[in-house]
């Protein structure tokens, strides 16, 4: 599927424009297989690796809090021609540099597999959120952002950010065995940067929204427009419900036309 | 003369606060316990509350009835007592009279397939227990017994001279709905100055705001200590309480701060010290409803006891908060918007699209490693109840036993805390739980 495709390329530029603007970058090419990138990492990796929680007092750094700003995402694609396979991409201070700092965060993954598809949308999606999965690294429980913190322990361990992304491709290669190739890409140079990710990321997630809904609706479930969530093929509401939907239909293509001619 | 003398309809209003006087004079038996200490410092904060009421009806100064969802912040920062319409039934874990009053609405004509909480709510209305506010904000959302109520206390003969005012709620969780949420509440402000002789000073509610997004940070902070095994609180403190401070008593208040600051040092020491509620936390669950409050200690209780099962997460407790952004006012307006209309519980579920609930359930059971998703189905919660599908199948997904039980949250005659004990431990052994 090419639907983020625009999306990786727009990411791309980005990354471009970025060093071009002078904003200090760093790039990571790391082996491919996941036991290879686990290897030598200062922290464990996987289910119960950690507690999944870092007190106040622990903490060496925070990332992506409200004041400071965050945006994540994941794209994917069937071509894996359009990335660099386990290259990690860093624009702004490491971790390891901001000791005490509560930095603006954008964390986007990109993954890409000949097999892939909608099917695995949204594990892709969630695998965003690791859990317990890394020592010593937490991802608030917290909907709408990606606001973590580094441990004082695992920062003395030497966890950075190629470290962290590391971690991060293992565990969605090992839990997603259709991916082939990932590529991630961290922000921590500014608030004002990690805000010009928000367009894209807000375009992504309507895509995702509606991959989900496609989704649910060939399990027979609608989940935006129907509260009932009773299979449509045994709703006995369904003949009515389809009326209304061609109503709409025709009542957005009337006010599209009306639109265009107004424009005109 | 008594003040309830002239103001009967007080009656049932002062009772209960004599009741919570009483309960606070057995909470403090146990002061030396850090939780207890915090149970009363929130029965403080509800006594202030009818303590405020009463002295506005005494000596005529303005009061509202509202709910929670309709930015309580607003009323602090205005200097507004504010009484919640629903208050009693979601404060009945205490209150003695509650079946009978049950009963006593029943007995009015109201059906037995209304929500309980609406149709207590009626029936105070009905039976001219609920104090007469200078102006009532009334809910058209997150369900369809909301804006019922509010029909029925537009046409009460004691409330219908009252002014109304009911935001109108849109479907989507859009910009465009955003925007006209916002709308709404300005026009809500609008109404209540214009009925209570206040005005809302902008620099104040931004003071009030700002304090309300401490509050709300702490309590997200008080959220992960949670996920911690074991967790260091289970049924007993969270998310009611939370919910009571945050949006209820203390709303934007500096005694509300100072109550999460209390809250998440006691949290940590427990963390720390691997402590929880049961002896061995055996089961982690998500509770996905309010807490069943008419009979919440027949049942939770009994689960950490027998079980070792302990309630991690329950709806109210569960919210994606937005902090807001006092630096600019349009920006401001439509974060209040947001906190109330996208993020507040059981709102943010019930009046938006079924995905919701699937989202809450896939990020709750893996961040707080839920071993079961409980969802009660009170009789009531008829929108939520129809997404069961989805919910199973949510569940399914994630390889997470689900349980749908089937009951009512304040009436624990319609399935009695001996019938929910048996279905839970047949389910936890055919589960291999426990």
């Amino acid at each position: 599927m090419a639907v983020f495709d625009a999306y990786i390329r727009k990411v791309a530029e980005y990354v471009a424009a970025m060093q071009g603007g002078g904003r200090q970058c760093r790039v990571f090419d790391c082996p491919g297989a996941p036991d290879r990138l686990l290897y030598g990492l200062p922290v464990k990796v996987g289910p119960g690796a950690g507690s999944g929680i870092v007190l106040r007092g622990d903490t060496f750094a925070e990332l992506g809090s409200p004041e400071a700003g965050s945006c994540a995402f994941p794209l994917w694609t069937n071509n894996i021609a359009l990335i660099k396979d386990c290259r990690i991409t860093l624009i702004g201070p490491d971790i390891l540099e901001s000791r005490g700092a509560s930095l603006p965060f954008a964390q986007i993954i990109i993954a890409a597999g000949k097999e892939l598809s909608d099917k695995q949308h949204s594990a892709l999606d969630e695998s965003q959120y690791i859990a317990d999965q890394i020592e010593g690294y937490m991802v608030k429980s917290t909907p709408g952002r990606m606001w973590t913190r580094i441990s004082n322990t695992t920062a003395e361990r030497g966890f950075g950010f190629e470290a962290l992304g590391k971690a991060l491709t293992a565990i969605y290669k090992l839990h997603i065995p259709q991916i082939e190739a990932m590529e991630i890409v961290f922000v921590t140079s500014g608030k004002e940067d990690v805000r010009k990710l928000d367009e894209i990321a807000e375009q992504v997630k309507k895509i995702s929204k509606d991959i989900i809904r496609e989704t649910w609706l060939a399990r027979g479930y609608d989940i935006l427009e129907c509260t009932l969530g009773w299979d449509c093929g045994s709703c006995p509401d369904k003949s009515v419900c389809d009326d209304i939907k061609a109503v709409i239909t025709v009542r957005k293509k009337k006010l599209s036309k009306r639109q265009a001619s107004t424009k005109k | 003369m008594a003040l309830i003398d002239k103001h009967p309809e007080l009656a049932r209003y002062i009772s209960e606060r004599e009741w919570f006087q009483f309960l606070r004079e057995q909470t403090l038996a146990l002061i030396e316990i850090p939780e207890m200490q915090l149970q009363v410092k929130t029965l403080d904060s509800l006594l202030k509350m009818y303590g405020r009421i009463l002295d506005a009806v005494e000596n005529d100064k303005p009061f509202i009835a509202s709910y929670y969802c309709l930015a309580p912040e607003l009323y602090t920062a205005m200097d507004i007592p504010y009484y919640m319409v629903m208050q009693t039934p979601f404060l009945a874990s205490s209150v003695p009279y509650l079946l009978d009053d049950i009963d006593a609405a029943e007995a009015m004509g109201l059906g037995s397939d209304l929500c309980t909480a609406i149709r207590l709510s009626i029936y105070y209305v009905e039976a001219n227990l609920s104090p007469l506010p200078t102006c009532a904000l009334n809910l058209l959302y997150p369900c369809d017994g909301a804006p019922l109520l509010h029909e029925v206390i537009k046409r009460n003969e004691r409330w219908r001279k009252i002014p109304m005012f009911g935001c109108d709620p849109p479907y989507y969780m859009d910009e465009r709905s955003l925007h006209y949420f916002a709308s709404e509440l300005r026009k809500m402000v609008k109404f209540i100055e214009k009925h209570t002789g206040r005005k809302l000073d902008l620099d104040k509610l931004k003071e009030t705001l700002e304090r309300s997004n401490q509050m709300f940070s702490l309590w997200d902070e008080y959220n992960q200590l949670r996920r911690n095994v074991p967790s260091p609180h289970g049924w007993g403190i969270g998310a009611p309480q939370c919910f009571s401070q945050a949006w209820v008593y203390e709303a934007g208040t500096p005694q509300g701060v100072d109550w999460f600051k209390k809250l998440v040092e006691i949290a940590e020491i427990n963390v720390k010290a691997g402590i929880g509620p049961a002896p061995e936390e055996k089961i982690r669950l998500f509770w996905f409803d309010l807490l069943p409050f008419g009979w919440v200690f027949e049942v939770l209780p009994w689960l950490e006891q027998e079980w070792g099962a302990v309630m991690v997460m329950d709806m109210f407790g569960n919210y994606p908060y937005t902090m807001i952004d006092t630096s600019n006012e349009e920006q401001m307006w439509l974060d209040i918007a947001k906190r109330n209309l996208f993020d507040s519980p059981m709102v943010r579920q019930a009046r938006g699209v079924a995905d919701n609930f699937a989202n809450d359930i896939k990020r709750i059971v893996k961040d707080y490693k839920i071993d079961v998703v409980i969802w009660p189905g009170h009789m009531g919660h008829k929108d939520g109840s129809a997404t069961v599908g989805i919910m199973r199948e949510t569940c399914r997904d994630l390889n997470v036993p689900f349980i749908h039980l089937g009951l009512d949250l304040f009436d624990k005659r319609y399935t009695t805390p001996d019938q929910i004990k048996d279905k839970l431990s047949q389910f936890f052994r055919a589960m291999g739980l426990g």
